[in-house]
């Protein structure tokens, strides 16, 4: 609960005395204190004014002849441009001058940047881009670049066949100014279907625990991950399962919720024993926990036995089905 | 210099004399820079009866500190003495509102508010709001009682209102020379802070400032001003009988009084004379030693009784028991503390300004100009601190839901 307001009758002080100043009430000394003051406050708004006055003169001459702005103020054409990009980055000059397409003689002041920032990022190769005007004549840009994963290989409904990249973040790029050496080396993106949305390509979904699986092949297994050719997500949403297809035809599945280290440990092991065997196996599957069933095809001629369980399944490996009859061997 | 530093002009506009002392503030530390002082003229009693007069020589003693400084004021502590000044004591209690008993800012601020309202009648203005120490559930709390926990709330105002066209001649004098008054102060709180420690104030000390037609004194008791009074009558009252008493012009009584008054009789022998100038010039006489002390004598004791008087029930020897310490121009009287000492029946002394006031500032007659510089600074800080306190973004918060 609040005090009771107090209304009591407040007395009057000496404060409340006004203190005017009367010219006739004061001495020569104090007219000349007052006259002092006054001219005082006068010299200060009379400097206040006449720096506001230069000041509208000033920016009215500009307007009128923007020549006699100084050459500091005064941007030519854009003449330099200057990319910084990442360590990773192979985007270059041309590449920006040729994106960015500014009309000529465009001058720096000219420029909306924030237009011309859009038109970077709509290249899904472009993950962060700024843009500074550096005066008089430079446009400086710094981007960030996206690193490929996997690539893929599109045929559009005209017809036009192209290779795009995929990126750990799933945007799907062209991918401008990369060597080729490089992009062989990227294994195939499979068993998806790709869209487009508002003009670019949808986001490819699971390519983080792709990315996170090649690059734990690269660094754990590299021989191995220079077999691979291609990686299917066909069954990543229903199984959880990331299906790797090599180059001698054997299908390594991983579980896409395991340990990519202790999966590739295992098929490492593994693919040292079977290496020596005359065929390689049909599949391998990782993704099963502390099992990994490997499958051979049938033999046209009896293989040796090692181990002769049941028949083969039907294949596994919807991309590149093999008619011929399997068999399944386990270890 | 910095952007903060203020030149503050200390002004005692007294009988005898002008004094303007100038003070150059930091907002820390206060330098006493400049002073200048002037004859009185139109003034009677502490009161401007000649405005024209008393604007003439206060503008002189204000230029020629102005001079002395170097520098402009920018504001004015002014002095205030004179008959009119009169006191009166206003109590207020409060029950704390808090649940817990916890006094907040609003309990503190309501039993302030309380305690200093009270309708003067017309034509009288409040110079001063003294304030005794707060009492919690009758417990003396010398400092704000806020977060303390108790269940009565209890101040005490000393509220000092002198007469409103008084007041406002002084401060148009002031205005004459465009400055501003920021702080009136009492000429015996001015003196009193300046020759009085805190630990006397805190036991019991009785100032007294005598000037030349007034006397201001001031009765602190627990560190605060008890009470404070004027009487109208002071060292030209002393000179006056002389004159009457010897038959003398104004200006030999003044010499005389200057030269052999007393407050207490000391010579014995009725025959020992004392020459008027003493260079045997033509109209130089000789006068009665022990006459001139009686004269002086009793109208010194007659003054100091005065003011035992108007002090009332609130002096007692065992209230004050650091005793009385003398000051003002007329505190120069030979014998003047032994009567002090002898009326109120403590020990009493002359008032000494601390050691850091240089030499020429040490007379008796600039206790109060530098009293006013100090107490006012000090008051200006205080209400700073008040001030911001108040600014709190959550008490104003606080305020705004309580008066929803």
């Amino acid at each position: 609960m609040s005090q009771p307001f107090v209304n009591a009758p407040q007395a009057r002080s000496w404060r409340d005395i006004p203190q005017p100043v009367k010219p006739r009430a004061m001495s020569r000394e104090g007219r000349w204190r007052l006259a002092s003051s006054l001219a005082r406050v006068l010299a200060g708004v009379g400097v206040a004014l006449v720096v506001a006055w230069g000041a509208w003169q000033v920016t009215a001459a500009l307007q009128e002849n923007p020549r006699l702005m100084p050459a500091a103020a005064r941007t030519g054409p854009v003449k330099n441009f200057l990319l910084k990009t990442n360590a990773e980055g192979v985007l270059d000059a041309a590449w920006l001058r040729q994106k960015l397409a500014l009309p000529k003689g465009a001058t720096l002041m000219e420029l909306d940047l924030q237009q011309l920032r859009a038109r970077l990022l709509a290249d899904g190769q472009v993950s962060v881009a700024s843009l500074t005007r550096n005066f008089p004549d430079t446009l400086e840009v710094r981007i960030a670049e996206r690193a490929p994963v996997v690539r893929l290989h599109a045929q559009f409904a005209n017809g036009e066949e192209r290779t795009l990249l995929v990126a750990r973040d799933g945007v799907v790029f062209a991918g401008t100014g990369f060597d080729a050496a490089r992009l062989d080396e990227l294994p195939w993106l499979a068993g998806i279907k790709l869209a487009r949305i508002g003009g670019q390509f949808a986001l490819i979904e699971g390519m983080s625990a792709v990315a996170d699986l090649l690059a734990q092949a690269r660094l754990e297994a590299d021989p191995l991950y220079a077999t691979w050719q291609v990686v299917s997500l066909a069954r990543l949403q229903s199984d959880r399962e990331i299906e790797v297809r090599t180059k001698p035809g054997t299908v390594v599945v991983f579980g896409a919720d395991g340990d990519f280290a202790l999966q590739i440990a295992k098929l490492d092991y593994e693919w040292d024993v079977l290496a020596k065997l005359p065929a390689p196996p049909s599949k391998i599957n990782l993704a099963l926990g502390r099992e990994v069933p490997v499958t051979f095809d049938a033999p046209t001629t009896p293989a040796p036995a090692v181990g002769l369980v049941t028949p083969a399944p039907p294949p596994l490996f919807s991309l590149f089905p093999n008619p011929q009859p399997k068999i399944k061997r386990e270890f | 210099m910095s952007s903060s530093t203020t030149f503050i002009g200390a002004v005692e506009i007294g009988t005898a004399k002008t004094t303007v002392l100038v003070g150059e503030h930091t907002g820390r530390e206060l330098a006493i820079i400049g002073h200048g002082e002037c004859p009185s003229r139109g003034v009677i009693k502490g009161s401007v009866v000649d405005y024209k007069a008393a604007s003439e020589c206060t503008h002189a003693a204000l230029e020629q500190a102005e001079r002395d400084a170097g520098e402009r004021i920018d504001l004015v502590f002014l002095a205030q003495t004179g008959a009119h000044l009169e006191g009166f004591y206003n109590e207020a209690t409060v029950n704390v509102k808090a649940a817990d008993n916890m006094i907040d800012a609003d309990d503190i601020r309501t039993v302030c508010d309380l305690a200093k309202s009270k309708e003067l009648p017309a034509g009288r203005m409040v110079v001063h709001n003294i304030r005794r120490p707060f009492r919690v559930d009758g417990r003396l709390v010398p400092a704000l009682p806020e977060n303390l926990v108790g269940q009565r709330l209890e101040i005490g105002y000393w509220n000092v209102h002198g007469q409103e066209q008084r007041l406002a001649d002084n401060i148009h004098v002031i205005r004459g020379f465009n400055l501003e008054v920021r702080e009136l102060v009492l000429s015996s709180l001015a003196a009193g802070h300046m020759v009085t420690t805190p630990e006397e104030r805190q036991h019991g000390v009785l100032a007294i400032d005598i000037g030349a037609g007034t006397t201001d004194f001031v009765l602190y008791h627990d560190g605060a001003p008890h009470t404070t009074g004027v009487v109208p009558v002071g060292g030209a009252h002393l000179t006056n009988d002389l004159s009457i008493g010897l038959r003398l012009t104004d200006d030999q009584a003044e010499k005389l009084k200057l030269r052999f008054g007393r407050a207490s009789v000391m010579t014995k022998d009725k025959t020992q004379k004392v020459w008027l100038d003493g260079n045997f010039a033509i109209g130089d006489r000789q006068f009665s030693q022990q006459a001139i002390e009686q004269v002086t004598a009793a109208r010194a004791w007659e003054l100091l009784e005065v003011v035992k008087k108007k002090l009332g029930n609130a002096f007692t020897p065992d209230t004050c028991t650091s005793g009385v310490v003398l000051t003002g121009g007329t505190a120069k009287l030979g014998g003047i503390a032994e009567a002090a000492a002898r009326v109120f029946g403590v020990p009493a002394r002359l008032g000494e300004a601390p050691m850091w006031v240089s030499e020429n500032l040490r007379d008796p007659g600039y206790h109060t100009a530098l009293g006013l510089l100090y107490y006012g600074v000090s008051a200006q800080a205080e209400k700073a601190t008040g001030s911001r306190r108040r600014r709190g973004f959550l008490s104003g918060m606080k305020r705004l839901f309580a008066n929803a």
